[in-house]
């Protein structure tokens, strides 16, 4: 029936091209193009000023724009592994935290009223800046920048905020498939504690602090390491002056910065696999080590690049994506660098039942790559594309000007693209074959597959292509349990913060003039049949008289009455009020010990230290612990202040009932003190009870009789 | 289409309208000068920018056809259309036309049986159905010999092409690639025979590639998962809740004939626009487009669509429960894209969401840091007929979706009662000259707002009026917007909420 059904549908064969017009169809091959317009390289002035700074100037009056862009040498590598991402933080920080001259806020303000930018960034193997302003601003372009290279103060605000963002990045790093497949495998090659390839974790960004980056900025901004190019609306004469106003007094020190690492590659086999159960497609990507810009071969690689899977129709793209309908993002490179060594790999995401499939035909692609020598139409698409488009290379002006600096940097020669283009030009298709051969290592590749392998279409083990070692990429917390350390580091660190904690709090001196306090509350008591809500009063007059009462059906419960020495409680038997004992009072004087306003009014006290305790999260809050010890080195009780605003968020403490935690939130300002509003009180990881204030009167009247035994 | 970005195309294209204001010290007359405007009988609109600076042009072809205009049952056909435009000619990727064009026909066939026998669902005959898969696939096969893949972007690269790629959005379908300035010909050859003589080769094969893009894009990527519902609730009437890229049972029933059709009725000289920039000379690029594109005949343009988002009448909202980070966004109905209320709505939500000093910014990412990111933008997903203005925001670690909706809501509450300090507005004015001027740096740039603004107002003048109309913008502007359109009634809410795994 099908057969029959062929001659029919030949009628209908003519409509199915839709040819809409009578036009003769076109030959592309035969068409005579005039000669290109000279292209005019445009000539790039270099200057040098006195302090070691290296200027690269390109005027251009088309449109009234002055553009610039700085390279600084330094980079994320020079971090220690326990401070990954400082040096990032210090490239967002040198732009948002202000100068001598202006806050970061003001920066903001003032780029952003005339439409211009400067951004600044460090990356892994350098720095950099880019300015962007009108060029009737180009003086206030010029002025931000020397401030932000010269004269960051890096405002703790904006360190907190950097921080910020870098543990979200850090929380949402599993969320897109790609980009997990392209962070693990750059470790499976590079090494995971490698400069190239490591990347933060809550552990390393809490390590930071703001005098970390102004060490960076110290070590390494200095003018005979920056490079400043322009290109834009101006007169490089007067630009020069104006640079030299601006930049000529920086002065030349420091040492030299170090090299990048080494990198100790072994070819070997190696599979790993990431388990993501949200997805219904795998992320595939497969290689091993490559090369540098300036190896003998690389104008060969260029060609071999295009064939292979470079553009539209390399082989990759061709076989993975139009014949086996595989992928839509299908591609493969050798890169280089021209400072370390690239990768080799190919990449292409497939449906998760045609994994097995699809990494059978990328590396079948990659083995063809030495045995077929390409075809004379692919050696035309592998060189005429590059030799073609090579115009490109200079049809803007930054690209120009920002390629020269970094070839002057390297001390890489300012033709270096044009001896590369005749080196292309005689690349022959055995020089390809050749270039495959030595390069590229199908025998030995690394692979990285991210999916949910439930629903492959084979087990990964069954590919032959070696052990599977599953990768975990869980996010470790970066929480430590620490033993309290006493020394000179932690007592420092500990009073350190206790003191901003206070400051945050609205400062000592709001916190000295408190005589006393009066807490309404209603404090929920949580049962399994419920909460049980109680309304609750407690007052303290300092430094040596509280009370404190809950109301249970109209009746006051109360919990203490102390006026001096003396005291007394509600017994639980008779319901009765009854005078302290010397325990009670003992562990009464301890709650009061733990009072949190009495700890930060008394924080100038030499008898209790605070300890830095490490750091951690409650409840989703990273938190930096404080311990506070007395004398003896017993802990009273333990702060969770917020790493963000220093505002606290909970508090330890042992009592006889247990490990107790109270959780605060809700903080709002009173008489110039932040008080919590609301808490949760945990007793060995359960929640016993919410206490919710509703009046908070600090060094209000206190009706007489307050401390004294009221009558029954 | 290598690399067709349909999620960041939205956001271009937001931009692209929003690029706008004039400036006192620069001459833009001059620029404004330098463009020429040509229709050819048949209706194709020719627009050319002259710059000398390199021996280099940008092109491009503005199809007035977009996902608005997917049939029913066939929703992503626009973008399907836009793969297959780099499929080929009656000349370019194919071995021996009359064979594969008799294959292809075999091929239909079998698809078609397949297809309405699989359309009966549980009254299926099962071992019909293997069979004509059996069939179906040795079809594909058959005629994949005869195709020679890719050529057609294989000759743009070889010849030097760069850039080439396209896009397909709710409003239109755009190709373009720059070229060395001595072989305009050459684009006006291939561009031309692209949509007069086309064959729609391999489409079935390239219908796994669209899924594939699909569950990349949309599937496996949990804020194009929360896009696609959001959009969905968002427009209950108005094909702007369809997913460009389409469902993914309609992409795997695409049929030729549709896709034909679809092509036959929206690829006609009067619905498309083509804009050159470059170092080219327009009397050249006149007399090429004229004897290359002249060879398609005058049709109408076709009828537009109807329907009309009716007035929302209370909030809508959906909640994603996934293991991934939290996203938040809100998108409340606007005007289109050249009604007048469009520059205080365009202005609001620069103020709102654009820039380090944006009211969000500065209260969620800089005080609060409770986002890690914010940004607003009008004309989601479209600008054609009436779309959003949008707000959305990345939760910081430790945060949650309720307290960034919250501040977002109290911040355009005050906007409603506060009018913005005169300084801001000329601050937005001021920025909105800085980008347009930038805007005006690249020569792909300038030829996709030349070509946008000629498809959305008919006039590609309206390009260098833009400065006129955001400097007309008041405060009270501003604040009337607000208070009109951020409504309750009037806004939807998309969130993920991340779900503990």
């Amino acid at each position: 029936m099908i057969r029959k059904q062929i001659l029919s549908f030949v009628a209908l064969a003519f409509l199915l091209t839709l040819a809409a017009g009578p036009g003769v169809a076109q030959d592309v091959d035969k068409l005579n193009f005039p000669k290109l317009n000279k292209l005019e390289v445009p000539e790039v002035e270099k200057v040098t000023l006195e302090n070691g700074l290296r200027l690269y100037l390109l005027p251009d009056s088309s449109l009234p724009i002055f553009k610039g862009s700085a390279r600084i040498n330094c980079g994320g590598y020079l971090n220690t592994p326990d401070k990954v991402g400082l040096a990032s933080i210090c490239g967002t920080v040198l732009r948002t935290g202000g100068t001598a001259k202006w806050t970061g806020d003001e920066i903001d303000e003032k780029l952003e009223g005339i439409g211009g930018h400067v951004e600044t960034y460090i990356g892994n193997t350098s720095g950099g800046a880019s300015i962007n302003v009108l060029s009737e601003y180009t003086d206030l372009g010029l002025e931000v920048l020397a401030e932000i290279f010269r004269r960051p103060v890096f405002e703790q605000d904006k360190v907190d905020l950097a921080k910020v963002k870098q543990r979200s990045i850090i929380s949402r790093r599993n969320d897109e498939p790609m980009q997990i497949a392209i962070r693990e495998f750059k470790k499976v090659i590079y090494g995971p504690k490698s400069p190239f390839a490591r990347h933060t974790e809550h552990a390393t960004i809490n390590a930071i602090e703001r005098q970390d980056l102004v060490d960076f900025h110290n070590k390494y901004f200095k003018p005979q390491n920056v490079q400043l190019a322009f290109w834009g609306n101006f007169d490089s004469k007067t630009l020069v002056n104006k640079i030299k106003a601006y930049f000529g007094d920086w002065v030349r020190e420091g040492d030299p910065i170090p090299a990048l690492p080494e990198i100790d590659y072994k070819f070997d086999n190696e599979v790993y696999y990431v388990h993501k159960a949200d997805v219904n497609q795998t992320n595939i990507i497969m290689g091993h080590i490559g090369g540098l810009t300036t190896d003998e071969d690389y104008p060969d690689r260029i060609v071999m690049n295009n064939i292979f899977g470079g553009g539209f129709g390399s082989r990759m793209f061709n076989a993975v994506r139009s014949r086996e309908g595989l992928a839509y993002s299908a591609f493969g490179v050798y890169t280089a660098n021209i400072s370390y060594p690239g990768m080799f790999y190919a990449f292409a995401s497939t449906k998760s039942e045609t994994t097995s499939k699809c990494v059978r035909e990328m590396i079948k692609e990659i083995k063809r790559m030495q045995k077929d020598p390409p075809t004379k139409d692919e050696m035309r698409s592998g060189k005429d594309g590059y030799l073609n488009s090579f115009v490109f290379n200079f049809d803007s002006k930054g690209e120009v000007v920002r390629r020269l600096m970094k070839y002057d940097f390297y001390n890489i020669p300012d033709d270096f693209l044009a001896q590369e283009k005749e080196k292309v030009e005689k690349v022959s298709s055995d020089d390809v074959i050749k270039a495959a051969k030595a390069n590229l290592r199908p025998d030995a590749m690394r692979i990285v597959v991210v999916g949910k392998g439930e629903d492959f279409d084979m087990p990964l083990e069954k590919l032959g292509l070696g052990d599977v070692t599953e990768i975990d990429i869980t996010i470790p917390t970066g929480e430590e349990k620490k033993e309290l350390v006493i020394n000179d580091e932690t007592l420092s660190k500990g009073k350190k913060l206790l003191d901003k904690a206070i400051k945050a709090h609205g400062g000592l001196k709001a916190y000295k003039n408190i005589k006393s306090v009066w807490r309404k509350a209603t404090a929920s008591l949580v049962t399994p049949n419920g909460e049980i809500p109680m309304p609750s009063e407690g007052i303290d007059v300092f430094p040596d008289k509280s009370m404190g009462f809950y109301s249970v059906m109209g009746r006051k419960i109360y919990s203490s009455i102390r006026n001096g020495n003396i005291g007394w409680k509600t017994d639980p038997k008779t319901m009765k009020l009854i005078p302290m004992t010397e325990e009670d009072l003992l562990k009464n004087n301890k709650q009061r010990a733990r009072n949190t306003l009495r700890i930060f009014m008394n924080s100038d006290d030499p008898n209790y230290q605070a300890v830095y305790n490490g750091s951690g999260t409650v409840e989703g809050t990273e938190v930096n612990w404080v311990a506070i010890v007395d004398k003896n080195g017993d802990v009273i009780c333990r702060f969770g202040f917020s790493t963000v605003n220093n505002e606290l968020v909970c508090k330890t403490y042992f009592s006889e009932d247990g490990s107790v935690e109270n959780v605060y939130s809700n903080l709002t300002v009173v008489n110039g003190v932040k008080v919590p509003m609301k808490s949760v009180r945990n007793v060995n990881g359960q929640k016993v009870m919410t206490y919710d204030l509703s009046e908070y009167i600090i060094n209000g009247e206190i009706p007489d009789g307050t401390f004294s035994k009221p009558e029954e | 289409m290598k690399n067709s970005k349909i999620g960041q195309t939205i956001v271009l294209i937001c931009l692209m309208l929003l690029t706008t204001a004039a400036v006192s010290a620069f001459d833009f007359s001059e620029l404004e000068n330098s463009v020429s405007e040509f229709t050819l009988e048949n209706g194709l609109t020719v627009l050319i920018m002259e710059r000398h600076d390199a021996p280099v042009v940008s092109c491009l072809t503005y199809a007035n056809v977009g996902a608005s205009d997917d049939p029913k049952e066939y929703t992503g056909l626009a973008h399907m259309l836009e793969h297959m435009a780099f499929k080929g000619t009656t000349t370019l990727g194919t071995k021996d036309l009359d064979k594969e064009l008799e294959l292809i026909a075999v091929e239909d066939s079998v698809f078609l049986e397949l297809r309405s026998e699989r359309k009966k669902g549980r009254f299926a005959d099962s071992a019909r159905i293997a069979a004509l898969e059996a069939a179906y696939d040795s079809a594909r096969d058959a005629s994949y010999e005869y195709v020679i893949p890719n050529e057609f972007g294989n000759v743009v690269e070889r010849e030097g092409g760069v850039g080439l790629n396209a896009f397909t959005a709710s409003d239109q379908t755009v190709y373009f690639f720059s070229l060395p300035s001595n072989k305009i010909e050459l684009w006006m050859a291939m561009e031309s025979e692209r949509f007069l003589n086309p064959v729609l080769r391999e489409m079935y094969k390239e219908r796994d590639v669209v899924a594939e893009e699909r569950r990349m894009r949309s599937e496996s990527s949990p804020v194009g998962r929360l896009i696609e519902e959001f959009s969905s609730i968002a427009f209950k009437a108005h094909p702007y809740g369809i997913p460009v890229i389409g469902h993914m049972s309609d992409i795997q029933n695409y049929s030729r004939q549709a896709a034909k059709e679809q092509y036959q009725k929206y690829y006609i000289p009067s619905n498309l626009t083509i804009a050159i920039v470059g170092d080219v000379k327009s009397k050249n690029v006149i007399k090429l487009a004229k004897e290359y594109w002249g060879r398609m005949k005058y049709r109408p343009q076709p009828e537009r669509l109807g329907t009309i988002e009716p007035e929302q009448t209370g909030e809508r909202r959906v909640v994603i429960e996934d293991p991934s980070q939290p996203f938040y966004i809100v998108g409340w109905h606007v005007p289109n894209g050249t009604h007048p209320d469009r520059p205080a709505i365009d202005a609001l939500a620069d103020y709102l969401g654009q820039g380090r000093t944006s009211l969000l910014y500065k209260n969620l990412v800089k005080e609060k840091k409770a986002a890690l990111n914010v940004g607003a933008f009008p004309g989601f997903p479209g600008n054609k007929y009436p779309g959003l203005v949008a707000v959305y925001a990345m939760a910081a670690a430790k945060h949650n979706n309720d307290e960034l909706e919250t501040e977002i809501f109290n911040e355009i509450e005050r906007l409603k009662t506060e009018l913005i300090p005169a300084e801001e507005v000329e601050k937005i004015k001021a920025r909105a000259k800085a980008q347009f001027i930038n805007s005006m740096d690249d020569n792909q740039g300038v030829a996709m707002q030349l070509a946008g603004y000629q498809t959305l107002w008919g006039n590609w003048h309206e390009l260098f009026n833009e400065l006129d109309r955001i400097n007309a913008v008041t405060a009270k502007d501003i604040q009337r917007v607000a208070k009109k359109y951020l409504t309750k009634k009037n806004r939807t809410v998309g969130m993920i909420n991340t779900e503990e795994s």
